[in-house]
């Protein structure tokens, strides 16, 4: 039996001969200490898996037009057991496909089919007992039931995409119930207040996808890195506005917040960050150039400058990827 | 605690919007508690938009009124507009004669002389993530002013655009 010392000594060997790869480590080891890895979420979607999807998503596509084409035929309860009956049903198999592993998928797709259909038959609900269903209140409400319900299931059967519906449902509750809380108030300017809200859900996507980074929750972050940066960086270059109502605070605080996704990318290895910073960066130049540069140094040499930044930025970008990316 | 410091970045992840909220109810409410509008207003209503019988002003911290001709430009039938008296304190307007706010003394400035003005509300509609529609909401007004803005109980004749005419605060 090998020492510890000897066998971290030989997976360096080979990490070195790049015939080891840290996934299959990781792998080896989540295997051995009995982890058990949800691999709904982590395994790679082929072309079977992307056809349970869009079967899922099909399939809601169809109740719903049922629903839009006989609303006025349909009475009450066909309307509920359409809805929410089938999106119960839906959550059922799903749980029921999900004991094997085999056809494991499979359920997922029944999860998506039931996360899709179960707000309608809430709305359904409501609209039936004469609540305004367009209201913040009313989708609040809608938001929350299906928060809890998902947050539930994930403390029951502990799958990722539970987690994923939650943060979803979640999502939507934060920017609904903000909206009720402020609807109509004169002291908010609703534009502005949308983009803190935004920038506010992709600062807690990036908090949450790093703390799932470093657990079998992993392959949430990805997805929660992506939308996190776009939301930060589209939000806060959003409110630097433009000339002459720009925001000075916030055009000189961007830089900082870019250069800063740019080198975080580097720090939790998320090719989203770097793609994301590089992209927001040329966005930005491009901005800057034409709302300041314009018409001092003329239209023609302010758009030589952006394109030699930009290729500067590209450029910085590969080397980036390359180096510590990949 | 160590389970706080294991897991402090999904804490924070998940407090940031908890905090908002909070901070966002906390931002309307609590300076309310504090700060009450004190000023009573005048204004009218009709349910004929501007087509009154009569045009109103304020002379010498009075109201008046004098007879709009019907003129060619005009020939719609002129309906007579209601005053009414809004109490600040309980949020409630109550319909008064024009002989009654004829004893009423009145400042026609926008603002108040506690700082306040009315204003329309705002209406956004649309579902997540698509809330892209914002708009003024003619049917509902707030008092705002130092950092407050309540909303206004007014009797409304009508929902169109000029439903509402301010006269004047009470002094």
């Amino acid at each position: 039996m090998a020492t510890k010392e000897e066998v971290i000594g030989y997976i360096k060997t080979l990490a070195e001969q790049k015939i080891l790869t840290r996934d299959e480590v990781a792998t080896a080891y989540d295997s051995g200490s009995k982890i058990k890895v949800d691999t709904i979420l982590a395994r790679k979607l082929g072309i079977a898996e992307i056809l349970y999807y869009i079967g899922g998503a099909i399939i809601f596509l169809g109740i719903s037009i049922l629903l839009w084409q006989n609303w006025t035929i349909l009475g009450f309860g066909t309307k509920v057991l359409v809805t929410l009956g089938s999106g119960v049903a839906a959550y059922i198999v799903g749980l029921l496909f999900s004991r094997d592993e085999q056809i494991e998928t499979v359920g997922s797709a029944f999860y998506l089919i039931s996360a899709l259909v179960m707000p309608i038959g809430i709305w359904v609900v409501l609209d039936n007992a004469g609540f305004k269903t367009d209201s913040y209140a009313s989708q609040s409400f809608i938001s929350g039931v299906m928060l809890i319900t998902y947050l539930f299931s994930w403390l029951a059967f502990r799958k990722n995409i539970f987690i994923l519906f939650s943060i979803l449902f979640g999502t939507w509750f934060f920017f609904n119930f903000t909206g009720w809380i402020v609807q109509g108030n004169p002291l908010f300017d609703d534009w502005k207040f949308s983009m803190y809200r935004v920038l506010v859900a992709g600062t807690a996507y990036i908090n949450i996808g790093y703390a799932f980074s470093k657990n079998e929750r992993a392959p949430l972050s990805g997805f929660l890195y992506g939308f996190g940066i776009v939301g930060i960086l589209g939000s806060a270059l959003t409110l630097g506005e433009w000339k002459p109502n720009q925001n000075i605070f916030w055009e000189l605080i961007y830089p900082g917040l870019v250069f800063g996704a740019l080198f975080l990318s580097v720090y939790i290895k998320s090719k989203a960050f770097l793609t994301w910073g590089t992209l927001f960066l040329m966005a930005y130049i491009i901005k800057i150039t034409s709302e300041y540069f314009s018409t001092g140094l003329g239209w023609p040499l302010a758009l030589v400058l952006a394109g030699l930044s930009m290729i500067a930025v590209g450029y910085m970008s590969i080397s980036i990827k390359r180096k510590y990316l990949t | 605690m160590g389970y706080i410091r294991k897991n402090i970045t999904l804490i924070i992840g998940i407090a940031i919007p908890v905090l908002m909220i909070i901070f966002v109810a906390v931002s309307i409410y609590l300076p309310g508690i504090f700060i009450e509008p004190k000023s009573n207003f005048l204004y009218i209503s009709s349910n004929d938009g501007y087509n009154s019988t009569y045009k109103y002003t304020i002379q010498n911290k009075k109201l008046t009124r004098s007879e709009l001709p019907i003129t060619k430009n005009s020939p719609r039938v002129l309906k007579e507009v209601k005053i009414y008296i809004h109490d600040i304190a309980t949020n409630k307007s109550k319909e008064i004669s024009f002989g009654e706010a004829q004893e009423l003394n009145l400042n026609s400035n926008l603002v108040s002389p506690d700082g306040f003005k009315i204003v329309h509300g705002g209406r956004s509609d649309g579902f997540f993530p698509f809330f892209i529609w914002s708009e003024t909401d003619y049917s509902t007004f707030y008092v705002q002013g130092r950092s407050i803005s309540k909303k206004l109980n007014l009797i409304l004749t009508s929902l169109s655009y000029d439903n509402f005419r301010f006269i004047g605060w009470i002094e």
